[in-house]
């Protein structure tokens, strides 16, 4: 008899104890209508948050069916989400500069990576090119339209330069180590890995420049202007990728090995720019600056056509991440 | 398993320290938590004043002067470089910003120092002016940073203290059901162990032996049950030898009852159990008028058998008319020896007629079963006299002379028949 009232009595106390944590954890019991969205995913280790996130099922307790579409760069992104084949896409904060000249309808939810040192300025020993002075008259590989120019131009105008001032070669993003290679050009400005690869590949044949301190790179999930459904949608990818986050912080070595992976990378790589690398959710007044500057920068160097420079805080879109983490929206709304 | 009560109030207790410990350190503990979420709340509201410092002193200044002096803003960087390595520990994802505030402010650091090296003497001032709005923007992204830094810390006060309520309040639940649970449990043990044993002691004291049967199991009062167990065994013992011994006395006392009425020879009523009986039954009679008659008989010539076959036959003789009479007479009557060869039989609720019907039915029996002596049949036969009670009679003994006079007649009348007391001869 006291057994059975004991049990009883621990079975009582057990269903309090659940029925309080039933409680206070309510809204993870709601369920949730799924949508099924498709992402742009440009294939560089500054998408970790979503290799991440679909390696610890982080979209599980969203409201998404996440599948990806590996891109290679921002750009290729961007235009998959402005043709539509996609919902959403991951671009940085350059792509979103120089289209926001072209004034189209996009929109920026929220900011996942940012990297200081992500473009870098290759050259070969052999020219000696010490200061960014000594590139005038130099053939140099860029990708039109991107950090890379961005990059190039802020190095040359500090010199007192401009890019009329050097040949510029446009190439795709993966083809710039090639056409280095093949001595089409001086100097290239790739990003990474590409930047990592031609230091494999020309090992001490090479001089890295450092433009550390002069862009901040970020990715962003972007999408076409955004209805109520797609914010919800956004909101949804934004959870999952919160999730990732958090646990890249926490984890950061088997976020290391995801991303290896799930890339293909080698750990010297990983090694080599994940110091660079500041994974947080954020929408504050420095993306907009940033993407602003570019912007004027673009206008008044390269892309003369577009006088005017629009407001960069149409191009964001902060309702999703409120409602997910509303301490990293920093904008005036 | 079995514990002692005194082991379940030492686990109770224990129980409850250690929960009230529990209490104690899950407050102190999120006493420190709550300390260090201030701290970085107010670290995080120090980098954003410092950081507002910075910024303020690139918008309000011409950075690109000639007559610029970079010392004052440099030593304020470096009084914030020093405040960002005083940074209290910090949760991952709050290092994260931390990484993303220190990287920041070494990239600010760099542009300023590219800047005002030589005050961009080659370049124009659309590139001075975007540097300048850069280091802003930098500037503007540490500020968002600080700002995250803080709501987080604030958040996280919050959510510590959200759950430091849930934890205490379910202490709290906890220790109240343990309390309430224990002191029900022990006031349970101890009515109904008490209760049992008092019961025990009841029954014991009018007379029912019985064993404590605990429904609580419980060391001390086990202890107890055992000892009342043990001594309520020897207890029953002892009482029941005194029943028995009473059993014996009383079997005894009423052998010895009977012996003393019993006449040894032929194991009838003898004379004291016929004067007892009688006297009863004229008490009887002269309470209720109600009828009584007396029979007496005497065996004839009994002195001529005795001289004649032995004593040891006339005894058979007399234990033979006993068994005769015996079979002749009704449950109610009585039959006694007198004395000698006289017997009287006792009728009560009896005629006259019933008493003569009696006294013909033994005569005609005494005739067909006599008793052989050496292969000869031997008849005997008896002088009966017969007396009812009458208003003359005062007690028993009168009753019974009268009876005696009837059969003395019967004897004067040649024996071997039946007399009855004339209303002259009465007493």
């Amino acid at each position: 008899m006291n057994s059975k009232y004991s049990f009883a009595s621990l079975i009582t106390l057990l269903i309090i104890i659940g029925g309080g944590i039933f409680y206070f954890n309510l809204q993870h019991f709601w369920s949730q209508e799924k949508y099924s969205v498709t992402v742009a995913v440009s294939k560089t280790p500054l998408s970790t948050p979503f290799y991440v996130a679909k390696s610890i099922n982080a979209f599980d307790d969203t409201c998404v069916k996440v599948e990806y579409i590996d891109v290679i760069g921002g750009l290729a992104a961007f235009e998959h989400v402005m043709n539509g084949k996609v919902d959403f896409g991951t671009s940085s904060d350059s792509v979103i500069a120089f289209k926001s000249l072209t004034a189209q309808s996009f929109v920026t939810h929220a900011m996942f990576v940012q990297s200081d040192n992500d473009v870098k300025l290759i050259t070969r020993t052999a020219d000696q090119v010490n200061s960014t002075i000594d590139l005038k008259g130099k053939k140099v590989g860029v990708t039109r339209g991107t950090a890379s120019e961005y990059i190039l131009s802020t190095l040359l105008a500090i010199e007192g330069l401009t890019v009329e001032d050097v040949f510029l070669h446009h190439y795709k993003p993966a083809d710039l180590t090639k056409g280095f290679s093949l001595k089409e050009v001086d100097a290239i400005v790739p990003w990474e890995p590409f930047a990592f690869q031609a230091l494999q590949l020309f090992k001490d044949k090479i001089n890295v420049h450092d433009t550390k301190s002069l862009s901040t790179l970020s990715f962003n999930l972007i999408s076409q202007r955004a209805d109520s459904q797609l914010v919800e949608k956004a909101k949804c990818v934004i959870q999952g990728l919160h999730t990732a986050i958090n646990y890249i912080a926490s984890h950061p070595q088997e976020s290391k090995q995801i991303v290896m992976d799930e890339l293909d990378l080698a750990p010297e790589f990983i090694d080599w720019v994940w110091p660079d690398y500041i994974f947080k959710l954020g929408l504050n007044q420095s993306l907009i600056l940033n993407i602003e500057s570019q912007a004027v920068w673009a206008v008044e160097t390269q892309m003369r056509e577009y006088r005017e420079v629009p407001n960069s805080a149409q191009f964001v879109d902060s309702r999703a991440l409120l409602q997910v983490e509303p301490g990293a929206v920093n904008i005036p709304l | 398993m079995k514990f002692s009560l005194q082991q379940q109030i030492y686990f109770f207790t224990f129980s409850s320290c250690f929960l009230f410990v529990a209490l104690v350190v899950s407050i102190l503990w999120s006493t420190q938590v709550v300390e260090l979420a201030l701290k970085r709340e107010e670290y995080a509201n120090k980098v954003e004043n410092h950081t507002n410092t910075l910024k303020h002193f690139i918008l309000s200044e011409n950075i690109y002067a000639s007559n610029y002096n970079s010392d004052n803003w440099l030593a304020l960087d470096n009084k914030f470089t020093q405040l960002l390595h005083l940074a209290p520990s910090l949760t991952p994802q709050l290092q994260t910003i931390q990484n993303s505030i220190e990287s920041q402010n070494k990239n600010v650091l760099r542009l300023f120092n590219t800047i005002t090296r030589n005050k961009l003497k080659n370049a124009d001032d659309i590139i001075k002016k975007h540097l300048k709005v850069r280091l802003i923007t930098q500037l503007e992204a540490i500020l968002s940073d600080s700002i995250e830094l803080s709501m987080i810390a604030e958040k996280d006060i919050k959510a510590i203290v959200k759950h430091q309520i849930i934890f205490i309040v379910s202490i709290l639940a906890l220790s109240l059901f343990i309390l309430i649970f224990g002191a029900f449990k022990l006031i349970k043990i101890f009515r109904t162990s008490l209760k049992e044993v008092k019961s025990a002691f009841e029954k014991n004291h009018s007379g029912h032996f019985q064993r404590i049967q605990l429904s609580n199991q419980s060391e001390e009062f086990n202890s107890i049950a055992n000892a009342f167990n043990a001594m309520n065994k020897k207890l029953s013992e002892t009482t029941i030898s005194l029943e028995s011994m009473k059993k014996i006395v009383a079997e005894r006392t009423s052998v010895l009852e009977k012996l003393s009425n019993t006449d040894p020879l032929t194991k009838v009523a003898n004379r004291r159990a016929l004067f007892e009986r009688g006297n009863a039954e004229f008490s009887r009679v002269q309470r209720t008028k109600g009828r009584l008659a007396v029979i007496l008989l005497d065996c004839d010539f009994f002195k001529n058998i005795n001289d004649k076959y032995g004593h040891l036959f006339g005894d058979n003789i007399l234990i033979n008319l006993c068994k005769v009479c015996i079979g002749e007479i009704r449950n109610i009557d009585f039959f006694a020896r007198y004395g000698g060869e006289e017997f009287i039989i006792l009728l009560p609720d009896s005629e006259l007629n019933g008493a003569l019907e009696t006294a013909k039915r033994i005569q005609r029996s005494l005739a067909n079963n006599c008793i052989t002596f050496e292969g000869k049949e031997v008849f005997s036969t008896v002088s009966i006299g017969i007396c009812t009670v009458k208003e003359q009679h005062k007690n028993f003994e009168q009753l019974i002379k009268d009876a005696d006079a009837a059969m003395y007649k019967a004897k004067m009348h040649g024996r071997n028949r039946i007399e009855t007391v004339e209303e002259q001869l009465l007493h």
